[in-house]
C-alpha cells in the first residue's frame, strides 16, 4: 500500500503543452459569464441569458477537446503553472491547474452536466425578473467549482471549495424574500464553515509539516511523516468532506438546501458540489492509503450516511427533500467507496458520474413536475400524472431505473462493485458495511418506488384536493411563471408537459443514465484510465457475484414493497401518522435537534452576550462584540476629545516618554 | 551632467576649501535626476500662473490637465530613471544629487513612483466638480450670502491644483531629503498646502475649518520638535547629513545622549505624520473635516512620503543603532496597531473608521520598519502601495454615496446600501476585506509580507500583537459589510451616485490593484524587493 | 554651555560670557512672558525681544551678517508687520482662558517638566566640545560661508522654499480674497435698478425732532402718519407721538408728564427731513 503510494507521488508531473496549455479558458469563459452578468446589471437582462449558457458550453467543448487530447498522450498529466502568488521567503504557492485523469472526469461532468442544467434553467425562470442575477450565480459556481477540481495545490483547491461555497450560498438564497429560504442559506453556510475549518486545519497542517501544500509536495512528504500526522490529515480532509457532501454528521444543510430553484438542487446539491468532498478524499488517496484509522473512519461515515439518507428519503412526502435524501445516500455510497482504499477509489468515481446523470435528470424531472403543478412539492398531491406528462415520466422513469440498481442501468454498473469491495475487504468492518450497503440499495428501490406511484400512477389526487379547495404548499414561487401559486389559493392544478427547452436536457440526461455505469464499468475503461491517480482495485469482479445479485435481489424486494404499499392501495391524500422511525425520519432523524442542542444553544448563548454588549453601547451599530474590547475603545475614544490642547499633550507626554526609551537605552 | 558624482556634503566643504578663498564654485546639478520633483513643482508654478492669467471658464480644464499631465509626466521620468543604467552602473546603490542633498536610489524612487501614481488618482477625484466637495468662496464666511452666490455661480477655487501639486512635490522630496535640513524643507512644503486643502471643504464648512486648524497647530508643533531634533543631531554631528551622522554615530560613543534625544524628537515628527500613537491624534478629526479627495490624499500619498522618510533616516542615518531604537519604536508600533484597531470600533463615521483604521495600518508597516533588513524595506514598501490603493479607492466610493446635504458620512446611514446598489457596496466590502487582510486581496499579500519579515527578524512577539490586532480590525470591517448587506435599508437612505469618469477611474484602479496585488502580487512584490535590495543611498 | 565663545580672545571671554548670561536670561524670560501675556501686541514686543537678543549672540558669535539679517528682517519686517496687523483689526485678549478639560493644566505642567528634565539631563550628559573656528575654507568672512552653503551644499532646499513660499502666498489668496462672481454695478445700472423699483428717491431719513430725534423714531408723512420705511429695519420703529420719558433723579416719572408740556412741541413733519 505504502509503495504504491510513493509510486503514484512520484509520478512525474509534466508542464502542460498544446491544447492543454489553454486550460485557463477552462476558468475563464464561466468567469467572464459571471462578471458580465453581475457587473452588467439591466442592461444585460435580455440576452443574459443566451451568455450565461454559452459560457459553460464554451467551457465544455474545451473540456471535450482537452480530454482527447490527454487520451492521445502517453503520461496523461499535465500541470499549467499559472504564476507564483505571494512568493515571499520560504512560503512559495504557485497557482497551477492540474489537468489529468481525475479532474478531466470532474470537468466533463461539471461542464456537460451544467451546461444542461443551465439550458434547463432558461424555461425554468423565464419569467423570473431576477434571471439574469441567476445566470450570473450559476457561472460563478461553474468558475469556482472548475477551479477547485482543477487545483493543482490544496491552497488553490481551498479557494475553489470557498467559492462553491460562496455560489451555494447565494443561489439557495436567491429567493431571499422568502424567509425559509434565507435561513436555509444562512443554515448552508453555517454548516459549511465546520467542514470549511477542517480543512483549512488540514492545510496548515500540511504546511507546517511538509513547507508546501502542492499536491505532488505533499504527497511525496507525506511517505516520511509520521503516523500521528496522517491519521490527522485524514480525519481533517474528512470532516472538510463531510461538510461539503453532507455526510453524517454534518449533513442537516442539504435537506434545507432544497428551498433554492430547482435546477440549483440539481446541479450544485446533487451533481456536482456535494460530490467535491468525494473528490477532496479521493485526490487525496495517498493521504489516506497511509492512514488506515482515517479510512475506516470514511468508510464508517459513508455507511452511516447511506442508511440515513435512505431513511429520511423514504419518508418524505416532499419531493426535493426526499430526493435530497436519497443524494445523501448516494454520496454516502461514494464516501464508502472512497474509505475502501484502492478498492473503491475507481467505483467511488464511477457512481459520482452516473449518478451525476440521474440524479440531476430526477431533479429536472422534480422540477418540470412542480412547472406544471403550481409549484407543488408535496407528492401526496401527485398522482396519475404519467399521461399529463410524457416526457417527464418515460425519463424520470429511466433515472428511476438508474439509481434502483436494476441492471443493465447505470447505478447497477457503478454501485454494485462498492458493494462487492466491501466484501472483498479483510476483517468484519468490511462485512459490516458490506450488509448497510445491501440493506441500503433495498431502501433505495424502495423509496424511489414510492416516489414513483406516488407522482406518476394511482388516482389523481391534484383533483381531489383542488375541489377540496385547500390551499396548496408552495415551495417556489415565482418559479416557472406560476406567478399566483404565490399567494397559495386554492386554484385548479393545470398539469402540463414543459416547454422543449427544459424537456431537452431530460433526455440527454436520461440518454446518460442508463448508459454511463455500463460504458465506464465495462472493459473496465474507467480503472484503466484512472488508474495513473488513483491506483488500480487489487482484485477485479464479475458482474453476477454473489454480492451483485443479493443486490439485485433486494433492490427488487424493494421495488415489491414499494408497490405493496403504494401501488396497490390508493395513496391518501394526507400523511398518516406512521411509526416511531417514520416520524423521526420526517424529522430527518432528529439532524436538527442534535445540531440545536450541540452547536446552536451554545452559539445562540454567545450571540446573546455579544448583543447584549452591543445594546449597551452607544447606538447599537457599529459596536463591540466583546465588552473588554469595547469598553475600552469606549474609554480610549474619550481621550479623542476634540480639543487641540488635550492633542497636543497628548503629543507632548508621548514625546517625552519615547526620549525617556530612548535615552533608557544609554543612561 | 548625470556622469559626475557629486561629492557629499562634507567632501564638498573639502573641495571648495581647495578653492581660492571667496570663490564659490557652482556644484553641478544633476537635473535628469531631479527631473520628476521638477516637473511637479514647475506644473504647479505654472498652475499659479494660470490663476493668474487664464479666465476663469478656462481654468479648470487647464489646471485639470496640467496637473494630471505633470504627474503622468513624473512618473514616466521615475521610471527612466529607475532604468538608467548610469545611476546604477556597476551595481552602484544609486546617487546623491545636487550637492548631497538629494538622494536618488531605488527605494526612493519607487516609493515617488507611488506616490505619483497615488496622487495622480487624487488629482482625479479633487477635480470630479460634479458634486465638487470644495467650497466655493474660502473666504465667505459659513452661511453668508457671499457663499449661497458662489455656489450658484459654481465658483471654484482652482488654486487647489497648484497647491496640491506643491503638496505632492513636498511627498516626492520628503523621502528622497539626504540631509535633515532639506527634509525640514520638504516637511514644510509638504505640510502647507495640505492645512490649506484641509479647509475648504463645501459642507460643514465649520469642521473643515477646525480640521485645518487643528492640523496645523499639531504639525507646526510637530516640526518644532523635529526641527529640535536636528539641532540636536547637528550639536552631536557637527552636520546635518544623514551620512555624516551615521559615521559619527559610529564612531563618536561620547555623547550618545544628545544622539539618542535628537532621534526620539526628529522620530517624532516622522511619526506624528504616518500617525503613530500617542501622536494619532489629529488623524481622525483632520480626515474626518478635510474633503474627501483630500482626505484621500493625506492617506495614501502622505503616508506613503512620511514611511519613505523614516524609512530613509532609520535606516541611513541610525542604521547602526538598531538595538537602540529598536524597543522605543517597538513600543510605538504595537501602540499604534492596537489603539488604531481597538478605537475604531466604536466609530461611527465612515471617514473617521477609515482614519482609525489608516492608523492601524501605519502599525502594520511600522512591524515592517522594525524588521531592519533588506526584507523588512521590501515588504513596507509593497505594504504602502497596496494599503495606498486600497484607501484611495475607499475614500472614492465615499464620495458616491451621498445624502441630499452631502456626503453620508454616518455608517447608520450606510446600512442596508448592499440592497440598493450593491455594485458600489460590493466594491467597499471588497476594499474593507482588503484593509481587513482577507487572502486574494492586497491587504493579505501585505501583512504577509510585514510579518514574514518581521518574523524573519526575531520579532515574533511584534507580530503575534499585529495578527491580534488584525483580528480586532477584521471585526470592525465585517461588522461595516454586515450593516451594508444583512441590515434592512434606511428609509429615504443616501443616493449612490453614479461614478463618472473621474471617480470611476479611481473606484476602478484601486479596485484592480487591491484585486491584482491579492492574486497575483509576484511583479509589484518583486519590484519592491528589487528596490529594496540596495537599501538608501548614504 | 561655554564652550561655544571660546571663538573670541582670552582678554573678552569674560566679558562676552557676562553678556551671554544676560542675553540668555533675558531672552527666555522674553520667550515665557510670550505665551504668558494677554495681550496680543505684548506679546509681539516680546518676540522681538527675543529676535533682538538673538541678534546679539550672533553678532558675538562672529556673525555680523545674520545678525543685521536677524534685526532688519524678522525685527523690523516681519514682527512690525505683526504688529501693525494687530493694531489695525484690534485684537484684543478676548479668548476665554478658562481651562474647561480636568487635569489639562497639571498633566501638561508634568509632562513639560518631565521632557525638559530629561532633555537637560541629556544635553547635559553629553560634553559638548568647543565648536570649530570659523572655518577658512568658506573665505574672509561668514558672508562668504552662508553663500557657500546657499548656493553649494544647500542650493535645492533653498530653491525648494520658494514653493513654501508661493503656497503661502496662493494661500493667503484663497483664504482671504473673496473673488467677485457677478460684474461690480456700475452707477448706470444702480440707477436703472432704482427706476425700475419703483422708488427713485431713497427711503426717507429717520424723523430728527426737537424732542426726540433718535433713530428709531419714523419720520412723519404729510397725513401725520408714520414712514415706517424711514426706520432701519433692525430697529424696532417706536411710533408713538408723545415725548420720551426722562427720568431725573429723585423725581417720579408721573411729573415727567407735567414738565413735558413745558417743552416745544413736536415739529412738522417736513423739519425733520434731513437734506440728502
Amino acid at each position: 500500500m505504502t509503495g504504491s503510494a510513493q509510486a503514484l507521488a512520484a509520478q512525474a508531473t509534466l508542464s502542460a503543452t498544446g491544447a492543454l496549455k489553454l486550460s485557463w479558458l477552462l476558468l475563464a469563459f464561466p468567469l467572464f459569464g459571471a462578471a458580465v452578468l453581475l457587473l452588467g446589471g439591466r442592461r444585460t437582462d435580455r440576452w443574459g441569458h443566451l451568455l450565461g449558457v454559452a459560457m459553460p458550453v464554451a467551457a465544455f467543448v474545451y473540456g471535450v477537446i482537452a480530454f482527447f487530447t490527454l487520451l492521445g498522450e502517453s503520461d496523461r498529466s499535465r500541470d499549467l503553472h499559472l504564476y507564483s502568488w505571494i512568493p515571499v521567503a520560504r512560503f512559495q504557492v504557485s497557482v497551477g491547474l492540474l489537468t489529468d485523469q481525475l479532474s478531466i472526469c470532474f470537468v466533463l461532468l461539471i461542464t456537460g452536466v451544467g451546461s444542461l442544467i443551465i439550458i434547463y434553467s432558461v424555461g425554468y425562470l423565464w419569467h423570473d425578473a431576477d434571471r439574469r442575477r441567476f445566470f450570473g450565480y450559476m457561472n460563478l459556481f461553474v468558475a469556482a467549482m472548475l477551479l477547485l477540481v482543477l487545483a493543482d495545490n490544496y491552497l488553490v483547491l481551498y479557494v475553489g471549495w470557498e467559492g462553491v461555497g460562496l455560489a451555494s450560498y447565494l443561489l439557495i438564497g436567491f429567493w431571499q424574500f422568502k424567509n425559509s429560504a434565507a435561513v436555509a442559506a444562512k443554515k448552508a453556510f453555517v454548516v459549511n464553515r465546520v467542514g470549511d475549518a477542517g480543512l483549512s486545519l488540514a492545510i496548515m497542517l500540511m504546511f507546517a509539516e511538509f513547507g508546501t501544500m502542492s499536491f505532488t509536495g505533499v504527497f511525496r512528504g507525506v511517505g516520511s511523516a509520521g503516523s500521528g500526522v496522517t491519521l490527522a490529515l485524514g480525519l481533517l480532509l474528512l470532516l472538510g468532506a463531510c461538510g461539503k457532501s453532507a455526510q453524517v454528521p454534518l449533513q442537516s444543510w442539504l435537506l434545507d438546501a432544497m428551498e433554492g430553484p430547482t435546477p440549483v438542487s440539481a446541479l450544485i446539491h446533487a451533481a456536482t458540489m456535494v460530490t467535491a468532498g468525494v473528490y477532496l478524499l479521493v485526490r487525496s488517496n495517498p493521504i489516506l492509503a497511509l492512514a488506515p484509522g482515517a479510512r475506516l473512519a470514511v468508510a464508517v461515515v459513508g455507511t452511516i450516511t447511506l442508511l440515513v439518507g435512505g431513511i429520511i428519503a423514504s419518508a418524505k412526502d416532499d419531493i426535493k427533500k426526499s430526493l435530497a435524501g436519497s443524494t445523501m445516500s448516494q454520496i454516502g455510497y461514494m464516501t464508502l467507496g472512497a474509505g475502501l482504499g484502492p478498492a473503491g477509489y475507481v467505483f467511488a468515481i464511477a457512481l459520482l458520474l452516473s449518478h451525476g446523470f440521474y440524479k440531476a435528470g430526477l431533479f429536472l424531472g422534480a422540477g418540470s413536475v412542480m412547472h406544471g403543478m403550481n409549484d407543488e412539492v408535496n407528492m401526496r398531491r401527485y398522482g396519475g400524472l404519467s399521461n399529463v406528462l410524457p416526457v417527464t415520466y418515460v425519463t424520470f422513469g429511466l433515472a428511476y431505473l438508474a439509481i434502483s440498481g436494476i441492471p443493465p442501468f447505470s447505478g447497477f454498473f457503478a454501485k454494485d462493485p462498492i458493494i462487492e469491495a466491501d466484501f472483498g475487504q479483510h476483517g468484519a468492518a468490511g462485512k459490516v458495511a458490506g450488509v448497510c450497503a445491501l440493506i441500503g440499495a433495498g431502501i433505495t428501490a424502495f423509496y424511489m418506488t414510492r416516489m414513483m406511484f406516488m407522482t406518476w400512477y394511482g388516482r389523481r389526487r391534484w383533483e381531489e384536493h383542488a375541489a377540496s379547495g385547500e390551499p396548496h404548499e408552495t415551495a417556489e414561487p415565482l418559479a416557472g411563471g406560476s406567478v399566483q401559486g404565490a399567494h397559495g389559493s386554492a386554484e385548479e392544478y393545470h398539469p402540463h408537459e414543459s416547454p422543449p427547452v427544459m424537456t431537452g436536457p431530460m433526455v440527454v440526461l436520461a440518454i446518460g443514465s442508463v448508459g454511463a455505469g455500463a460504458f465506464l464499468i465495462i472493459n473496465h475503461r474507467l480503472q484503466k484510465f484512472l488508474a495513473p491517480v488513483v491506483g488500480a482495485p487489487p482484485n477485479t469482479h464479475g458482474f453476477f457475484t454473489a454480492p451483485g445479485i443479493a443486490a439485485t435481489a433486494l433492490a427488487v424486494a424493494g421495488i415489491a414493497l414499494g408497490w405493496w404499499i403504494y401501488g396497490r392501495v390508493p395513496v391518501p391524500a394526507t400523511a398518516p401518522a406512521g411509526g416511531p422511525l417514520t416520524v423521526a425520519a420526517r424529522k430527518d432523524l432528529y439532524g436538527d435537534a442534535l445540531n440545536e442542542s450541540l452547536l446552536m444553544r451554545p452559539g445562540q448563548w454567545l450571540t446573546r452576550l455579544s448583543v447584549y454588549f452591543d445594546n449597551r453601547d452607544i447606538d447599537g451599530l457599529v459596536n463591540t462584540i466583546a465588552a473588554a474590547v469595547g469598553g475600552t475603545s469606549g474609554r480610549l475614544r474619550r481621550m479623542q476629545t476634540g480639543f487641540v490642547r488635550s492633542y497636543a499633550l497628548s503629543m507632548l507626554a508621548g514625546a517625552a516618554v519615547l526620549v525617556a526609551l530612548l535615552l533608557a537605552v544609554r543612561l | 551632467m548625470t556622469g559626475t558624482a557629486a561629492p557629499a556634503a562634507l567632501a564638498a566643504h573639502a573641495t571648495l576649501a581647495a578653492s581660492a578663498p571667496g570663490a564659490i564654485s557652482a556644484p553641478p546639478i544633476e537635473y535628469s535626476q531631479l527631473g520628476p520633483m521638477l516637473v511637479v513643482f514647475g506644473a504647479a508654478i505654472v498652475g499659479v500662473l494660470v490663476e493668474a492669467f487664464a479666465p476663469r471658464p478656462a481654468r479648470r480644464g487647464t489646471q485639470l490637465a496640467l496637473s494630471l499631465g505633470g504627474l503622468a509626466a513624473a512618473f514616466v521620468w521615475t521610471v527612466v530613471i529607475a532604468a538608467s543604467r548610469q545611476v546604477f552602473a556597476n551595481g552602484s546603490p544609486g546617487h546623491t544629487a545636487i550637492g548631497g542633498a538629494v538622494g536618488v536610489d531605488r527605494p526612493t524612487l519607487f516609493i515617488q513612483g507611488t506616490i505619483v501614481v497615488l496622487a495622480f488618482i487624487s488629482v482625479l477625484l479633487i477635480g470630479d466638480t460634479r458634486f465638487s466637495p470644495f467650497v466655493a468662496q474660502a473666504a465667505a464666511p459659513p452661511g453668508a450670502t457671499a457663499e449661497q452666490e458662489g455656489l450658484a455661480a459654481g465658483a471654484m477655487h482652482t488654486e487647489i491644483f497648484p497647491l496640491t501639486l506643491f503638496a505632492v512635490g513636498g511627498m516626492m522630496l520628503f523621502p528622497a531629503a539626504n540631509d535633515l535640513l532639506t527634509m525640514f524643507v520638504a516637511l514644510e512644503v509638504l505640510s502647507l498646502p495640505l492645512y490649506l486643502l484641509c479647509g475648504l471643504a463645501r459642507r460643514r464648512r465649520l469642521l473643515s475649518h477646525e480640521a485645518a486648524m487643528k492640523y496645523f497647530l499639531l504639525g507646526a508643533f510637530s516640526s518644532a520638535f523635529f526641527l529640535f531634533g536636528i539641532a540636536m543631531l547637528y550639536g552631536f554631528s557637527g552636520s546635518v547629513s544623514l551620512a555624516a551622522i551615521a559615521s559619527t554615530a559610529a564612531s563618536n560613543t561620547s555623547n550618545s545622549t544628545l544622539l539618542f534625544a535628537g532621534i526620539a524628537l526628529t522620530g517624532l515628527g516622522l511619526l506624528f505624520k504616518i500617525g503613530a500613537v500617542p501622536f494619532h491624534s489629529w488623524k481622525p478629526d483632520v480626515y474626518q473635516g478635510a474633503p474627501t479627495p483630500v482626505t484621500a490624499l493625506m492617506a495614501s500619498c502622505t503616508v506613503v512620503s512620511a514611511f519613505g522618510a523614516l524609512l530613509r533616516v532609520f535606516y541611513v542615518a541610525f542604521g547602526n543603532l538598531t538595538w537602540d531604537w529598536r524597543p522605543a519604536l517597538w513600543v510605538i508600533a504595537v501602540l499604534t496597531m492596537v489603539v488604531g484597531a481597538v478605537i475604531a470600533i466604536t466609530q461611527t463615521d465612515v471617514k473617521r473608521l477609515l482614519a482609525y483604521s489608516s492608523i492601524a495600518h501605519a502599525g502594520f508597516v511600522l512591524t515592517g520598519v522594525l524588521a531592519v533588513s533588506t526584507a523588512g524595506l521590501s515588504s513596507a514598501l509593497f505594504y504602502l502601495v497596496a494599503y495606498g490603493f486600497t484607501t484611495v479607492g475607499a475614500f472614492a466610493v465615499i464620495t458616491l454615496v451621498r445624502d441630499p446635504g452631502g456626503e453620508a458620512d454616518h455608517l447608520s446611514r450606510w446600512a442596508g446600501l448592499g440592497r440598493r446598489s450593491p455594485v458600489v457596496a460590493g466594491i467597499f466590502a471588497f476594499f474593507l476585506l482588503a484593509f481587513a487582510g482577507i487572502p486574494l486581496t492586497s491587504g493579505f499579500t501585505g501583512k504577509f509580507a510585514v510579518f514574514q519579515a518581521a518574523i524573519a527578524s526575531g520579532e515574533t512577539a511584534l507580530v503575534i500583537v499585529g495578527v491580534l490586532s488584525s483580528a480586532i480590525a477584521a471585526f470592525f470591517y465585517v461588522r461595516v459589510i454586515v450593516l451594508m448587506f444583512f441590515s434592512d435599508p434606511v428609509p429615504d437612505g443616501p443616493e449612490v451616485v453614479l461614478p463618472n469618469v473621474f471617480s470611476g477611474t479611481a473606484v476602478g484602479v484601486g479596485a484592480a490593484v487591491t484585486l491584482l496585488l491579492g492574486i497575483a502580487p509576484q511583479p509589484v512584490l518583486s519590484l519592491a524587493s528589487h528596490a529594496a535590495n540596495q537599501l538608501f543611498v548614504g | 554651555m561655554t564652550g561655544v565663545l571660546a571663538a573670541g580672545t582670552n582678554t573678552d571671554s569674560v566679558a562676552v560670557e557676562t553678556v551671554f548670561w544676560i542675553l540668555a536670561v533675558v531672552a527666555v524670560a522674553a520667550a515665557l512672558a510670550m505665551i504668558l501675556v494677554r495681550r496680543a501686541v505684548h506679546c509681539a514686543i516680546m518676540l522681538a525681544v527675543v529676535m533682538l537678543c538673538l541678534a546679539t549672540m550672533y553678532a558675538m558669535q562672529g556673525a555680523p551678517f545674520l545678525a543685521f539679517v536677524q534685526i532688519i528682517v524678522y525685527t523690523g519686517a516681519v514682527l512690525m508687520l505683526f504688529l501693525f496687523v494687530i493694531m489695525l483689526i484690534g485684537i484684543t485678549a478676548a479668548d476665554s482662558i478658562v481651562e474647561t478639560i480636568k487635569g489639562q493644566r497639571l498633566a501638561a505642567g508634568l509632562a513639560a517638566i518631565g521632557l525638559l528634565v530629561l532633555l537637560a539631563l541629556g544635553i547635559g550628559h553629553a560634553a559638548i566640545g568647543p565648536a570649530a573656528p570659523p572655518s577658512p575654507k568658506y573665505g574672509s568672512g561668514n558672508l562668504t560661508g552662508i553663500a557657500t552653503l546657499i548656493f553649494t551644499t544647500y542650493v535645492f532646499p533653498f530653491e525648494v522654499t520658494g514653493a513654501l513660499l508661493i503656497t503661502a502666498a496662493l494661500g493667503a489668496m484663497v483664504l482671504a480674497h473673496r473673488e467677485r462672481i457677478a460684474p461690480r454695478p456700475t452707477q448706470r445700472d444702480l440707477a436703472a435698478r432704482r427706476l425700475a423699483s419703483g422708488q427713485v428717491v431713497g427711503d426717507p431719513p429717520p424723523g430728527i425732532y426737537a424732542l426726540h430725534d433718535s433713530a428709531d423714531r419714523p419720520a412723519l408723512l404729510p397725513d401725520g402718519s408714520p414712514a415706517a420705511s424711514s426706520v432701519s429695519s433692525v430697529l424696532n420703529p417706536r411710533t408713538g407721538t408723545e415725548p420720551p420719558q426722562v427720568v431725573r433723579p429723585g423725581e417720579k416719572p408721573q411729573l415727567e408728564a407735567a414738565d413735558g408740556g413745558e417743552r416745544e412741541p413736536a415739529p412738522s413733519a417736513g423739519s425733520g427731513r434731513a437734506e440728502s
